[in-house]
């Protein structure tokens, strides 16, 4: 692996996977990853299908717990706490390490409560009307959506889908928010939407995003790691840098090929 | 990499293309096929419930309310203050004749052998004419009627010949005798049923007079004393024209006429001043004989004062009602008369003519009638055990006992179960009322009808009914009516009502509901989100799903053995204290509603499966990713997304649960209960054996209310299944 994201502060890493393997089952999916992750940065992970980036993106809020075949080896160190050891409750995880997944996916529930049931459930105290307003403002969704929060979310079109999501996920005032693809269902205005709003994010939270697009990870990320997978069809991480170093003068080989669209 | 598949070209490939479309639409046939047959069955089904729960019935009731009145009136005409009565008609003549206060009645026969004693009083201005008699503006009429039978105009020639010669011949007696002839339309109706009986063939409208001479053999004809001149003139010309047959004429009175004719059937032809009863036309029907009716003529009554009254030649009904009442003077029914007292000269109680006048004159509905009159009337009617049973459920009145012994009353209220007539209010007018119709009236079904028969065969039973049960009355009757609904089970299928049984199904439902969607749903998720895939729980999956196709009995055999039998302190109440526990033992609501619990909660653990199988996995996701418990998320995401499914599986297995008979027979329904159900501790019976026991009654009018408890069971489960829907499809928008 060529790595050359060590130069940050201890004080900045927001989260570690130190090498770490995923099984499903018999399979490994993914094989020896370590990789540590900024805060208040915007990392990408990108490679080609089946490459292991999204395993990767779950194991770092255990949402790889609702695969029962699913296995986790190595450490993920979140604060430095292993956040797979045993004591560990996953749920107190995910409430920290929020995730917005590949198809917008809102309750079937008013606007409202979409955005108000994760705080609710995490016991929130406070004002939930300015909760919902602030979590809507800061999805920058708030204009298109004030006059009509009691309607369904799915009266929403995708792209406001996902962003009412992303609102619903920053509601419950996460460290970290990954994202799966978050745009891959989205049409290219929605999109650039998106992008727009996690550059906004990334002042309050740490966001790694998986993404199929390349343009999209060299336009919008800080860091990128590139996921390949070998001959037993396992992920491992090929590369991991600055994400101008990383388009601009890949170390690796694969690499080059991959960004320069020879495979994948 | 692939290799090219070769197609065949030209008219091999128009072949299979064809033969292709073809098989298609042969498909699509035979669906649309079976989808008919099937409605086509529906409907079916439909048109043979409707065609039973609603037709014409004929009802006779055992006893005529005008009877009972009529003996009531009696009564109290004779037991009236100021009043001579007396079985000797001279008698009241003279007295009549002697007191200028005098008032009293006479068939206008009688009156006119002594009319020169007596003055005549029109009713309501109108005079005893041939005329006003006929079209009946008099009002004092009654007809005068023979009986006879097809069998015996057919078999005795003496008795045919007599009546076809009677008919010929009666309107040029009978006004010698002193009543008014019959019409020319009931004349020719008379001869019609004559010439029907007798079997000439005659064109309709037509007569023939049959000369009697020569005529041998004999015939009997008895009854009324009103028609015994007439009868015996009829005799006489009939031997002066050389009728060499022996006839028989008894003065014995219409009811003893009658039944001589109908019981012991040494009559060949009653005479009777009254139309036939119900009762006596059963007898006659009980011993295969169906009287033909003809009327002969017509008697009216003679309002009659003595000549010396000077104050009035007319009386109208309402004062005639008032002399013979309440009046004291004369005054009291007409401020123009004077203040004398009323003398009332009155027949005695077994004078026909009473009864005539009895009836004309105080024809009086049983509903209208007062409290009193109508107890003394049930008191008159029913048993005493009957009446003091009827005292226990509801008194008649709060200060009185009517049946009862108040000693025995009073110790029965103060047992430790009292009888419900103990705290309850005394009974008012309506409910005596009804109390009369249902025990002595007793309206009675005697025939009933499908709705097809009424609708378009009205004219067949009509005329049947005509012939069968002339007293009868012909009504179109919906058997499914309000109080068939709100009325408790009784023997009697014109009272029998399915409250009980509606009761009983809703409660069963109940807990069948209470008991298997909680534990249904709760195994559905069980096994659907937290078991895992282990041996165990692959066992429990495949033995839900074979227990849902278990047969019904098995269940109720179950439902005996555990509910009925072990947990029998539990399921009676025992145990908490309540419940009858010495009757119904464990053949309670709650052992059978947790019987079709268990019948049908493999049905929902399925159903609510498959429904939280379908919730998609990327809510539970959504879920769990905000930092939400297994829990959190399946109880605010997955169950409300999977609920609509499991309502419908819900709404399949209860419909099945309320048309279920097999497991509570088993369990030990109650077939014949009269107590409504009001805990889960109660003995029950539900609409389904309801329909099943009336199904297996002989009485035809069982079927009947089957087909209309099969109406209210149908309602019933679509408003329950609608019900249902609508909570359904709330879930379903809101998601």
């Amino acid at each position: 692996m060529t790595s050359t994201v060590t130069g940050f502060a201890n004080g900045n890493l927001a989260v570690e996977a130190r090498n770490m393997h995923v099984y499903y089952g018999p399979f490994r999916a993914v094989k020896d990853v370590s990789l540590k992750i900024k805060t208040h940065a915007i990392t990408a992970f990108i490679g080609p299908s089946g490459c292991g980036k999204s395993t990767v993106l779950r194991s770092f809020n255990r949402m790889n717990d609702l695969v029962a075949t699913a296995r986790v080896e190595g450490e993920i160190l979140y604060h430095g706490n292993n956040i797979y050891s045993n004591d560990v409750d996953p749920v107190e995880i995910r409430r920290r390490i929020g995730m917005v997944f590949q198809k917008p996916n809102p309750f079937p529930k008013t606007i409202y409560e979409n955005v108000a049931w994760g705080a609710r459930i995490n016991s929130y105290k406070g004002d939930m009307d300015e909760l919902v307003e602030s979590s809507l403002r800061q999805a920058a969704l708030w204009n298109e959506v004030k006059d009509k929060l009691q309607e369904s979310g799915y009266s929403l079109s995708g792209g406001q889908q996902q962003r009412l999501c992303i609102a619903r996920t920053i509601a419950v005032k996460p460290d970290i928010i990954l994202m799966d693809e978050p745009t891959s269902a989205l049409d290219p205005v929605a999109t650039l939407r998106i992008e727009e709003l996690i550059q906004e994010l990334k002042k309050n939270y740490t966001i790694i995003i998986v993404t199929h697009n390349m343009q999209q990870a060299a336009r919008a990320s800080d860091f990128t790691a590139f996921y390949n997978m070998d001959e037993d069809r396992a992920g491992y991480l090929v590369e991991y840098s600055g994400t101008n170093e990383l388009f601009t003068n890949p170390k690796n080989e694969l690499t080059e090929q991959y960004i320069t669209g020879r495979f994948g | 990499m692939s290799q090219q598949t070769s197609y065949p070209e030209g008219s091999a490939l128009k072949g299979q293309i064809t033969s292709r479309q073809r098989r298609g639409s042969a498909w699509q046939l035979a669906f649309q096929v079976s989808t008919i047959i099937g409605i086509i069955a529906l409907i079916a089904l439909l048109y043979n419930i409707t065609n039973q729960a609603f037709g014409l019935v004929a009802i006779q009731n055992k006893v005529e309310p005008s009877s009972l009145v009529l003996a009531l009136e009696e009564e109290r005409l004779l037991s009236a203050e100021n009043t001579v009565t007396s079985e000797d008609d001279n008698e009241l003549v003279a007295g009549i004749a002697s007191d200028a206060n005098a008032i009293g009645f006479f068939g206008y026969a009688y009156y006119q052998q002594n009319s020169d004693q007596l003055k005549l009083l029109t009713v309501d201005g109108i005079a005893p004419t041939a005329e006003s008699v006929q079209n009946e503006t008099y009002g004092l009429v009654r007809p005068l009627y023979l009986y006879t039978t097809a069998d015996v105009l057919a078999q005795n020639q003496a008795a045919n010949i007599f009546l076809n010669y009677y008919l010929t011949h009666i309107n040029e007696e009978i006004e010698d005798v002193g009543y008014f002839a019959t019409s020319d339309a009931q004349l020719s109706e008379a001869r019609a049923a004559w010439t029907a009986a007798s079997g000439l063939n005659l064109q309709p409208g037509q007569w023939a007079a049959i000369n009697p001479e020569g005529i041998t053999g004999q015939l009997s004809v008895v009854g009324s004393s009103t028609l015994f001149p007439v009868n015996e003139r009829i005799a006489e010309r009939l031997a002066a024209d050389g009728f060499a047959a022996t006839v028989n004429l008894a003065n014995v009175g219409s009811t003893a006429g009658l039944r001589a004719f109908c019981e012991e059937g040494t009559a060949d032809i009653a005479a009777a001043s009254r139309p036939i009863t119900s009762a006596e036309f059963e007898a006659c029907r009980e011993n295969d004989l169906r009287p033909i009716e003809i009327q002969i003529g017509t008697d009216a009554l003679a309002i009659v004062t003595s000549p010396e009254n000077s104050f009035t030649t007319n009386v109208t009904q309402q004062e005639l009602r008032t002399l013979f009442d309440t009046a004291t003077t004369w005054a009291d029914a007409n401020e123009a008369w004077p203040n004398n007292p009323v003398a009332r000269y009155i027949p005695g109680a077994d004078s026909g003519t009473l009864d005539f006048f009895a009836e004309t004159v105080f024809p009086k509905d049983l509903a209208n009638l007062s409290k009193e009159t109508l107890v003394e009337l049930l008191t008159a009617n029913i048993s005493v055990g009957l009446g003091r049973r009827l005292e226990r459920e509801q008194r008649f009145y709060d200060d009185r006992l009517v049946f009862d012994d108040p000693d025995l009353f009073a110790e029965a209220c103060a047992s430790d179960n009292p009888a419900a007539g103990c705290t309850m209010p005394a009974r008012d007018q309506e409910n005596v009322y009804e109390l009369l119709l249902q025990e002595v009236v007793a309206p009675d079904v005697v025939s009933a009808w499908s709705l097809m028969d009424s609708l378009f065969a009205r004219d067949e039973v009509e005329a049947f009914v005509a012939t069968e049960y002339p007293n009868a009355e012909l009504t179109f009757r919906s058997w499914l009516t309000l109080d068939f609904i709100t009325s408790p089970q009784s023997s009697t299928p014109e009272f029998a009502g399915v409250r009980t049984a509606i009761m009983g199904s809703l409660w069963v439902v109940a807990i069948t509901v209470f008991f298997s969607f909680p534990i249904g749903v709760g195994a559905a998720i069980y096994l659907e989100e937290y078991a895992s895939d282990t041996f165990i729980n692959r066992t429990i999956q495949t033995n839900i799903n074979n227990l849902a196709g278990v047969p019904s009995i098995i269940y109720g055999m179950l439902g005996l053995a555990i509910f009925v039998r072990t947990l029998e302190p539990l399921t009676s109440g025992a145990l908490f204290g309540v419940g009858d526990g010495t009757t119904a033992n464990g053949r309670t609501i709650l052992s059978a509603g947790l019987t079709l619990g268990l019948l049908i909660l493999p049905v929902i653990i399925i159903a609510a499966q498959e429904a939280i199988r379908a919730v998609p996995h990327s809510l539970r996701q959504a879920g769990m990713a905000l930092g939400a418990t297994k829990w959190q998320t399946i109880w605010a995401h997955v169950l409300p997304s999977a609920l609509p499914g499991i309502l419908t599986g819900t709404i399949l297995a209860i419909s099945r649960a309320i048309g279920e008979t097999a497991p509570l027979v088993v369990v030990g329904a109650s077939t014949l209960i009269f107590v409504d159900p009001n805990s889960p501790f109660s003995k029950f019976t539900t609409l389904p054996i309801q329909i099943y026991q009336w199904t297996a009654r002989p009485q035809a009018e069982f079927r009947n209310i089957a087909a209309a408890a099969i109406l209210v069971l149908l309602v019933l489960l679509l408003s329950l299944n609608a019900s249902a829907i609508l909570l359904r499809n709330r879930y379903a928008r809101r998601a």
